[in-house]
């Protein structure tokens, strides 16, 4: 053997206690005093406008990532504007009355110029035939003239600019079901910086070039509808839902967002941009007090604002199986979804488990049955459903070459049923509980994973521990739960089913 | 194997006091970042990766992190799918997943998964165009169960037939799918025009080539490469390296030294040309758009103007293609051009988007005027500035994990480019002018040879691709079985 230097050890001093919790974490022990030590390199803070804030410290690289949580997403959406929350967030990054512009006052009146013709436009399109095309063309005509009068104030992607300048990377945004998050890292000196842009932008943003980024969104409704898969669950989730809005796509329909408008977009940030429903979190070689002070200096004058209320509908129970076919030139998928509870709900953890064990990794019972031993599948995934209301756990399957959806979906069918007759394994539930465990190490390892998963679990689930807490409460779940939960949820009754079934078309057969 | 730290630092320190006068908007509306004063920026202590040469000649490269009780481990074999026959493409994939999942002398492949997702561990092989992988990753509890089935993978496996089978249904499948989504389309196609349908660089699995391959082909493609002296294993985690070393040695202690004879990498000839080529889709709205030539080495001192220029051109949000073609124009939600240097081929320079199919030719001709300008004439102080800012300041994103920086060292051991690489990108980065990027874009970049490419509905396009050139349809029937 032969040895080459051997140096200066990376520092680890304040990691320590990180080192400690997860040293207990991974042996079998309850997480309580695990938690305890997580909590000296966590600091949470509320400024009195309500923004809530959480601090951790992890001082392995001279980097910070920081997470904001808007706790809106198109769950938020009504008829007719579907996909605004996604539209907003690319707005959000068009700058603010004093980034991006090189002379706001003038800009404002061109945008509102622009406004009041693309309602017009609206209006006259609404009439369908009986539209006076010759009316419209000069509209448009007088549109785009307004258009590039407030171009000429726009200073282009100046925020992107900046970011990237200071040395940013992972700097993104993006929309779900449930919440918009705006996401970057940045050398640890530049944490000032982060505290300037990110409270204009949410103080004051100017939702400029916004019937150009429409477009560009239009383009990337047209990116899922070009893919087999996204067009599956569209309509999928189209019909697993009636009353509640989780039947939305998140990008919204073609025709809305078409005819949305920026008035629209701002009345909706007003809305849902209160400092109340955003949740941040900063994770990195940061010092808490500072991060404090900053905060209190940079987003503290953004006015309150009430809690948005919660969506009311409740999804009502589904009478019978649900089933679409979607007739396409693409080989066949398979997406089966039984509605389950929200998040939060107690029995959450028993979702949890119940995915492991049917659908993670070579040994999970579908893979083994539907891949490896029956041949009859390339793959299977599980969904098990994180939402803030009642959701979906999905279960998908791609048939093999020569193999139906039918044979996959039979095998599944068979597979559930067997959960509701014998027990799971104790080794079975011991691998899920160990995985879940062993997982969240592995996420404590990254700062932007951290900073997502104390944003989410604060957010939504009302405290950051339950990032811990979960692994208490998955440690508590037992072969018996399983089955009651297959039962009560895993039924034929309570199931929407979504399938390709191939179609050549003509030049293609 | 140590990186220089100093120069690092100062040019962090530096770029925090880049003056406001290069900043567009330093205007008298100017915004109050630009009165921002960023305090130095705290040290980077680079870890020094211990590398130890084993007596059957395998080198390893070590790292400690007792951040979390994890253990990682990364094996590069020399090896690739450049070295499979041409009749039976799919070869180095399927030994590379089948060396994994078909089990060992001593297991079963079932049994290895059993084992491992009992201590949620993995262990994953598998073989690329240019290298071999192994990696492994484990609780630092279970280190010793993982490692042995993880030694036992790479030293015996036995390539067992009916996972052999499976392996083949999962790329027969992948076969008669290739055509479903239009990306996968555009890029493979894309890819065969620029290398040859023949090339090892673009070729890809038929019915024919898979059918070919039988648990023999396996056995003899793993003997011929997978030898100790012919792998580099990085592990970094919560260990001590000597006695890690030692573990290491130990578990490999069977693995015999043998005489590996690698044999010659394929030749890229290339001729640039102008083509306009077509492939019908009749699904998608939306023109998939593709277009560019051969591009470079990362080798070649001009790569490092080329990382600058791509930076300017289409490789970040601040890009020109960003701006003009997706904020300015609206026309696509993504667009991209980028320079491809490789570590030991050329790579490619590819400019594309996806539009709707109604904008597809006026979008084909914005990007092409984009690529014309880089070679027309200098880039501005500004867009230079912004470029070589972002690369110094982001740069020490590149030593924020251990696993990141023992995986670079391997690539350039391995590539044989020398240790500090990186040191040396960052260095003639800084060094960069705006006659450098017009020089290399000129010398390598040719806007009137590109190859073009559109998947979608022709028909539904604002103009026909004949104003483009003479063009060529693509068949891209999938061929059935050879009788």
């Amino acid at each position: 053997m032969m040895w080459k230097m051997r140096e200066a050890r990376v520092l680890i001093i304040g990691l320590m206690s990180l080192f400690s919790v997860v040293g207990v974490l991974a042996t079998r022990c309850a997480t309580a005093q695990d938690l305890a030590e997580f909590e000296k390199r966590m600091t949470k803070f509320t400024l009195d406008n309500g923004l809530n804030f959480l601090v951790l410290k992890r001082h392995e690289a001279p980097v910070v990532s920081f997470h904001i949580y808007a706790d809106v997403g198109s769950v938020d959406e009504v008829k007719g504007i579907t996909g605004l929350a996604h539209l907003f967030e690319h707005m959000a990054f068009k700058g603010t009355r004093t980034v991006g512009t090189k002379k706001y006052k003038a800009e404002a009146k061109a945008m509102a110029k622009m406004d009041q013709l693309f309602e017009v436009i609206k209006e006259e399109k609404r009439k369908g035939g009986q539209a006076d095309k010759e009316k419209l063309q000069q509209l448009q005509e007088h549109f785009e003239k307004a258009q590039q009068e407030a171009q000429k104030y726009i200073v282009h992607d100046e925020y992107e600019e900046v970011y990237t300048r200071a040395g940013s990377t992972g700097f993104n945004a993006y929309t779900s079901e449930d919440a918009t998050q705006y996401i970057v890292s940045l050398p640890s000196n530049k944490v000032e910086l982060w505290m300037l842009l990110e409270s204009d932008r949410f103080a004051n943003p100017v939702l400029r070039e916004f019937y150009k980024e429409r477009d560009v969104v239009t383009e990337e409704r047209r990116l899922g509808e070009n893919s087999p898969h996204r067009r599956l669950y569209e309509e999928f989730q189209a019909i697993a839902f009636k009353a509640h809005p989780y039947s939305e796509p998140v990008i919204g329909h073609m025709s809305d967002i078409r005819t949305l408008t920026r008035p629209e977009a701002e009345a909706f940030f007003k809305k849902y941009y209160a400092p109340s429903n955003l949740t941040v979190a900063i994770v990195g070689d940061v010092e808490p007090q500072k991060i404090r002070g900053l905060a209190e200096k940079y987003f503290s004058h953004i006015k309150s604002g009430p809690k948005p209320e919660r969506v009311e509908t409740v999804e009502p129970p589904q009478l019978g199986e649900r089933r679409v076919i979607i007739e396409d030139p693409s080989q066949p998928r398979l997406l089966i979804g039984y509605h389950r509870p929200s998040v939060t709900h107690p029995d959450h953890a028993i979702f949890e488990a119940i995915a492991e064990i049917i659908g993670v990794g070579r040994t999970s019972r579908l893979y083994k049955s539907l891949v490896k031993d029956k041949r009859i599948a390339v793959s299977t995934y599980t969904y098990r459903g994180r939402e803030k209301y009642p959701t979906l756990f999905i279960i998908s399957a791609v048939p093999a070459k020569g193999h139906t959806s039918q044979e996959c979906e039979d095998v599944i069918y068979a597979e559930i049923e067997r959960l509701k007759t014998e027990l799971v394994l104790p080794e079975e539930l011991d691998k899920a509980k160990k995985r879940t465990r062993a997982s969240l190490i592995r996420q404590l390892a990254s700062n932007r994973g951290l900073a997502s998963q104390l944003t989410f679990y604060e957010a939504v689930t009302g405290n950051w521990r339950n990032l811990f807490n979960q692994l208490d409460m998955i440690e508590h779940v037992t072969a018996e739960d399983i089955q009651r939960i297959v039962k009560e949820y895993f039924t034929r009754k309570n199931r929407t089913v979504g399938l390709i079934e191939t179609v050549l078309t003509e030049n293609e057969s | 194997m140590k990186i220089k730290k100093t120069c690092l630092i100062t040019a962090i320190v530096l770029l925090a006091l880049w003056p406001c006068f290069i900043l567009p908007s330093c205007s008298p509306q100017a915004a109050q970042y630009t009165k921002l004063k960023y305090t130095r920026l705290g040290d980077i202590e680079i870890p020094d990766v211990e590398k130890v040469t084993l007596a059957n000649g395998m080198l390893l490269f070590l790292v400690e992190d007792h951040e979390l009780p994890l253990i990682t481990m990364s094996a590069m074999i020399r090896t690739g799918s450049i070295y499979e026959p041409t009749e039976k493409v799919g070869l180095a994939d399927i030994t590379g997943t089948v060396m994994r999942t078909g089990g060992t002398t001593s297991r079963t492949g079932d049994e290895i998964d059993e084992q491992l997702e009992q201590i949620a561990a993995s262990v994953e092989t598998g073989i690329g165009l240019n290298s071999g992988r192994a990696s492994m990753s484990v609780l630092k509890e279970d280190l010793d169960t993982a490692l042995d089935i993880f030694a036992d993978v790479l030293m015996n496996p036995v390539f067992a037939e009916e996972k052999v089978e499976l392996a083949k249904i999962q790329h027969r499948s992948a076969i008669a799918r290739r055509n479903d989504h239009p990306s996968s389309i555009t890029w493979r196609e894309f890819w065969k025009l620029i290398y040859g349908p023949e090339s090892p660089y673009a070729r890809h699995t038929e019915y024919a080539t898979i059918d070919k391959i039988a648990r023999n082909d396996l056995i003899k493609f793993h003997k011929k490469f997978f030898h100790p002296n012919n792998v580099m294993l990085g592990i970094w985690g919560d260990f001590d390296t000597r006695e890690m070393a030692e573990k290491i040695e130990e578990a490999f202690e069977d693995w015999q030294k043998a005489d590996v004879q690698l044999p010659e990498k394929p030749e890229v000839e290339y001729h640039f040309r102008q083509t306009v080529n077509v492939i019908h889709k009749d699904d998608i709205n939306q023109a998939y758009i593709c277009m560019g030539h051969i591009g470079g080495m990362m080798n070649d001192p001009d790569y490092f103007a080329l990382v600058v220029m791509n930076r300017i051109l289409g490789g970040s949000f601040t890009s020109r293609l960003f701006k003009n073609i997706r904020s300015r124009q609206g026309l696509a939600y993504s667009v991209y051009g980028y320079y491809d240097a490789e570590y030991d081929y050329p790579g490619v320079f590819y400019v594309g988007c996806q539009t709707k199919s109604e904008s597809a030719v006026h979008a084909i001709r914005a990007m092409i005027r984009e690529v014309q300008m880089m070679t027309e004439s200098e880039v501005t102080d500004e867009e230079l500035a912004l470029a070589k800012e972002s690369f110094l300041n982001s740069f020490v994103f590149s030593f924020d994990s251990k696993g990141e920086i023992v995986r670079r060292l391997m690539t350039y051991e391995y590539f044989g480019y020398p240790a500090d690489f990186l040191q040396k990108i960052k260095d003639n980065v800084e060094k960069v002018t705006k006659d450098d990027v017009l020089r290399v874009a000129r010398k390598h970049i040719q806007p009137d040879a590109m190859q073009i490419l559109a998947v979608g509905r022709p028909d539904d396009f604002d103009e026909p691709m004949s104003v483009l050139g003479p063009v060529r349809g693509i068949d891209i029937i999938i061929p059935g079985p050879e009788e």
